[in-house]
């Protein structure tokens, strides 16, 4: 593929050159004949100028040495030649009208550029739809893959930027973990095979795989384990604090990993799936930012920041999950439309996320395309501010999520994407159906409105703050639905560093909405300090119970208890858990549909051309 | 050469008065970069260590202080966010933009001299309106609707031709040429056709001016038609003033190519700077805005100087303002 595409872009620079010199020399030839003919109708025309021909050699210093030297020759040519010109000129006007024979030379040279970018196009379609229709007739696996992808990570510094951009690229990718997470967000081996932990739940042990190595060919053990998790609470790297409870750890042997706890933490293993348990080289010597060194099936040969990252199959791989396709180049695209574009042209491959409905093309056109969509834990977040002066009132927040009518929410963006009544998304531990809560309806909305005391003549003026990478549509659709409630919407768009300023740090703001899409982030309704402003000490002691819990079901049902608490105290409304739409060329195999935008596992992605 | 001193010194105190002002206005900018790296989730001491170990918490005076050094040291700095030095970031994005604003001079050069002479020549009144037409509603296209329209003539896969790529610069860069010349020629038409538009116009109104003027009938006088007068003197006297706006205009694209970029995917530095004031990489910014000043500075002073060379009138008219 990649290959094909180099060929038709050298075509059309080499046609392109063409048709630069083409219509420059047409130009060339036509002012020159326009000149002459002038020349001509001056001649016959204007006899004064013409006597006054000869004195041009007198020097017109203006004039620059060429054109003097051509001036005075042609002024000798037609003072020698009269009748020819006069002749030439009346042959000229008897076909045309006299006035326009000046003109004549621009028209031709501007019809025959186009003429000649005409053919010029028509011969490059015809001979593409020939290349087209002699294509060879067996299977071909490319050797290169292109994905387009929408948020694109600045540096490749992992253990301080934040972003999932760098969590979609680079782990099991390029950076593998203790243990690893599966498509459904469940935790499974990843560079320790097996784990067991003790009665208490405060000391776990993992038993790693053995020989295995880092693309730069070091040894990787469980030094590299200890040391790795040891820097990030050291050094409060990203996320170090979601391993709740740390006390310690440290390499037993070669192969084996302690870690322990001051106090049982549920999550533990789940976050060790993600950032914290990211296992680096301790002796390698890089540029983080710039450069990664790891242990999984890729190695990044070249990241363009904001723009694309390269990465290529690593040959020290020492796992099971070996890279099928040599090199996967990921492309990043700020605008939709683009994105789109590139899909259509054949310069990406598969496209993740695609917006719904720029996806309709792709789904009328199955014979060459594919779209699905996948689940995820992005949870569309519409935040009240719990302390705000006007939205500190229950009733108004109660009021604004019988408003909002979240069908109507998802069917305008494709119809993809699922409601959700709570914090907690169905991939996460604790997920329940809570969209009875508050189902859709407008005349409890308004009573609620007006016992707050707000009607028709005296409605609830509010700003709805949020940063831009989501677009206009959803604060349009917001304002036109609480409208009927009598609550005036401003809508404010920022940057998303406006936001961080404004919303996130100084909580200064009536209503707010962010795509959520972190896994296992129910902490956040548990702390006071957060944007929310929201605080419950029954939510709280849930969670902490949940975090102590033994087992997993134990966790769960103390989790959805918390969630359902949190719903029905209002501090938010969750718009919809958004499902990723991926589109993608017939051919290619192995792409994960669920989670991509935070887990993108791409050993096994391949592309094949289709069989004509 | 007084000329040229004093012009340089002007050049010179503007700089330092826009440095100040870039460094002040961004430092208003609402949000900082420690932020955007620590994320929604991080405890606020984070954000903190984030800022102190980047320098964000020092004085102001010594943040500008500091930058100032390595600019004159000819070191713009290293990007907060990408690790990378500004320079060698900003030579890569200039390595797609200027290529791309080269083109687009070539084509609005082509499309604005060869109508504008050919509409200041036009004698019939209808010939004339249409090419009046033609030019307000050319200068009058929005950048990202015109490319638009290009993408869906020309653009590959989604054009009704389907020529040409429309989305994005090639992995390989300049080293794959032919690809990369490809995927600038949309983009560059799209900057052309716009700008050749208002050339056009600025074209007919200098040649019609000096087509105006008693330099014309000395030298219809001396035997030249009105075509040859045009193109042989009237273009040579039109052109002080039309490389000041072709000066000028060279300058604006460079800013003005932000939509195209975004819109063709291009990652030159329109679309950089977008991204790095978005992320507020204020260093990146900061450096990034000064050395755009820097270069639209640097054309008024080249055209100035170019003005002088071309139209040597004005030498004796400031001189004679001296005596």
């Amino acid at each position: 593929m990649s290959t094909n595409s180099g060929a038709y872009g050298e075509n059309d620079a080499t046609d392109n050159k063409t048709t630069g010199t083409n219509e420059n020399e047409t130009a060339t030839n036509a002012s020159g004949d326009a000149a002459n003919a002038a020349g001509g109708s001056m001649n016959a025309s204007d006899h004064n100028a013409n006597a006054a021909g000869g004195s041009a050699d007198a020097g017109d210093s203006s004039a620059n040495a060429d054109a003097h030297n051509n001036s005075s020759v042609k002024a000798e040519d037609s003072a020698g030649s009269t009748d020819e010109t006069l002749n030439a000129h009346v042959k000229g006007a008897s076909g045309g009208k006299a006035g326009n024979g000046k003109k004549k030379g621009w028209i031709w040279a501007i019809i025959a550029a186009v003429v000649v970018v005409a053919l010029i196009a028509a011969f490059v379609v015809i001979r593409n739809n020939q290349k087209a229709s002699i294509a060879p007739a067996q299977v071909h696996t490319a050797d290169s893959v292109t994905i387009g992808l929408k948020l694109a990570p600045t540096n490749l510094d992992i253990r301080n930027q934040s972003g999932s951009s760098l969590d979609q690229v680079l782990v099991g990718n390029v950076y593998e973990g203790l243990v690893a997470r599966d498509s459904n967000n469940k935790v499974v081996p990843g560079l320790a095979k097996s784990w067991e932990k003790n009665a208490d739940g405060t000391s776990y042990t993992f038993h790693l795989n053995r020989g295995m190595n880092f693309s730069n060919g070091d040894k990787l053990d469980a030094s590299d384990v200890a040391w790795s998790i040891n820097e990030l609470m050291v050094k409060h790297y990203h996320d170090s604090e979601s391993l709740m409870n740390f006390k310690s750890v440290m390499a037993t042997d070669a192969d084996t990993v302690k870690l322990d706890l001051t106090a049982p933490y549920a999550n533990l293993l789940w976050e060790l799936a993600c950032r914290p348990g990211l296992v680096f080289d301790k002796n390698a010597n890089y540029d983080m930012k710039t450069q990664a060194v790891g242990s999984g099936p890729y190695t990044v040969a070249k990241f363009v920041p904001n723009d694309s990252i390269t990465l290529k199959a690593n040959p020290k791989y020492w796992g099971e999950h070996k890279a099928v396709t040599p090199t996967i180049v990921l492309r990043y695209f700020g605008d939709d439309n683009a994105a789109v574009n590139a899909l259509k042209s054949g310069d990406v491959q598969v496209l993740a996320p695609v917006t719904e409905n720029l996806a309709e093309p792709f789904v009328k056109d199955s014979e060459h395309y594919r779209v699905a969509a996948g689940d995820d834990t992005d949870k569309y977040v519409l935040a009240m501010n719990s302390k705000g002066a006007k939205t500190s009132d229950v009733r108004v927040r109660q009021a604004i999520r019988y408003a909002i009518d979240h069908k109507q929410l998802i069917a305008s963006r494709g119809g993809a994407d699922k409601p959700l009544g709570g914090p907690i998304p169905s991939l996460d531990p604790g997920y329940q159906d809570l969209t009875g809560l508050y189902p859709h309806n407008v005349d409890k909305a308004k009573a609620l409105m007006k016992e707050a005391g707000y009607t028709p003549d005296h409605p609830l003026e509010l700003r709805l703050t949020y940063a831009n990478t989501y677009g206009t549509e959803l604060g349009d659709q917001l304002r036109s639905q609480l409208k009927p409630i009598d609550i005036d919407l401003k809508v404010n768009v920022v940057e998303f560093s406006t936001w961080l300023q404004d919303v996130l740090k100084n909580k200064d703001y009536d209503l707010s909405m962010v795509d959520h899409n972190e896994s296992h982030d129910f902490s956040q309704w548990t702390q006071d300090t957060y944007y929310y402003n929201y605080s419950n000490q029954k939510v709280k002691d849930y969670y902490n119970q949940a975090m102590a819990a033994s087992s997993d079901s134990q966790r769960d049902a103390l989790l959805a208890k918390a969630a359902r608490v949190v719903s029905e105290d209002a501090p938010a409304d969750w718009l919809f858990n958004y499902r990723i739409t991926t589109a993608m060329k017939n051919g290619v195999t192995g792409f994960p549909l669920n989670l991509n935008q935070t887990l993108l596992p791409l050993y096994n992605v391949r592309y094949m051309t289709p069989v004509k | 050469m007084r000329f040229v001193i004093r012009r340089f010194l002007l050049f010179v105190a503007a700089l330092l008065a826009i440095s100040v002002v870039i460094f002040a206005a961004l430092r208003i900018l609402p949000g900082d970069v420690a932020s955007v790296m620590a994320g929604l989730n991080a405890p606020p001491e984070r954000v903190e260590q984030l800022r102190s170990q980047m320098g964000l918490d020092r004085p102001l005076i010594v943040q500008y202080f500091t930058w100032m050094g390595g600019l004159l040291r000819g070191n713009f700095g290293t990007s907060l966010l990408t690790g990378r030095s500004i320079s060698s970031t900003v030579a890569m994005r200039a390595s797609v933009t200027f290529p791309l604003i080269v083109l687009g001079l070539v084509v609005a050069l082509a499309i604005g001299l060869t109508l504008g002479v050919v509409a200041t020549l036009a004698t019939r009144p209808a010939v004339r309106s249409a090419f009046h037409f033609v030019a307000i509603v050319g200068g009058a296209i929005p950048a990202l609707w015109g490319g638009l329209l290009l993408i869906l003539l020309f653009g590959r896969g989604t054009g009704l031709l389907g020529i040409l790529p429309s989305q994005g610069f090639p992995e390989a860069g300049w080293g794959s040429f032919g690809s990369a010349l490809a995927s600038l020629v949309l983009p560059a038409l799209t900057v052309g056709i716009i700008d050749g538009a208002s050339l056009m116009r600025y074209t007919r109104s200098a040649l019609g001016d000096v087509m105006n003027s008693g330099y014309m009938d000395q030298a219809m006088a001396c035997g030249y038609t009105r075509r040859q007068a045009a193109l042989k003197v009237g273009l040579r006297l039109a052109t002080p003033q039309l490389v000041s706006v072709v000066g000028l205009m060279f300058a604006g694209m460079i800013t003005g190519v932000m939509v195209i970029e975004n819109l063709f995917a291009l990652p030159g530095i329109g679309a950089g700077l977008v991204t790095d004031l978005g992320n507020r990489d204020l260093i990146a910014v900061q450096s990034e805005l000064f050395m755009l000043a820097a270069f639209f500075l640097f054309v008024g002073f080249l055209v100035d100087l170019l003005h002088r060379f071309l139209d040597p009138r004005l030498k004796h008219a400031v001189q004679g303002g001296a005596q």
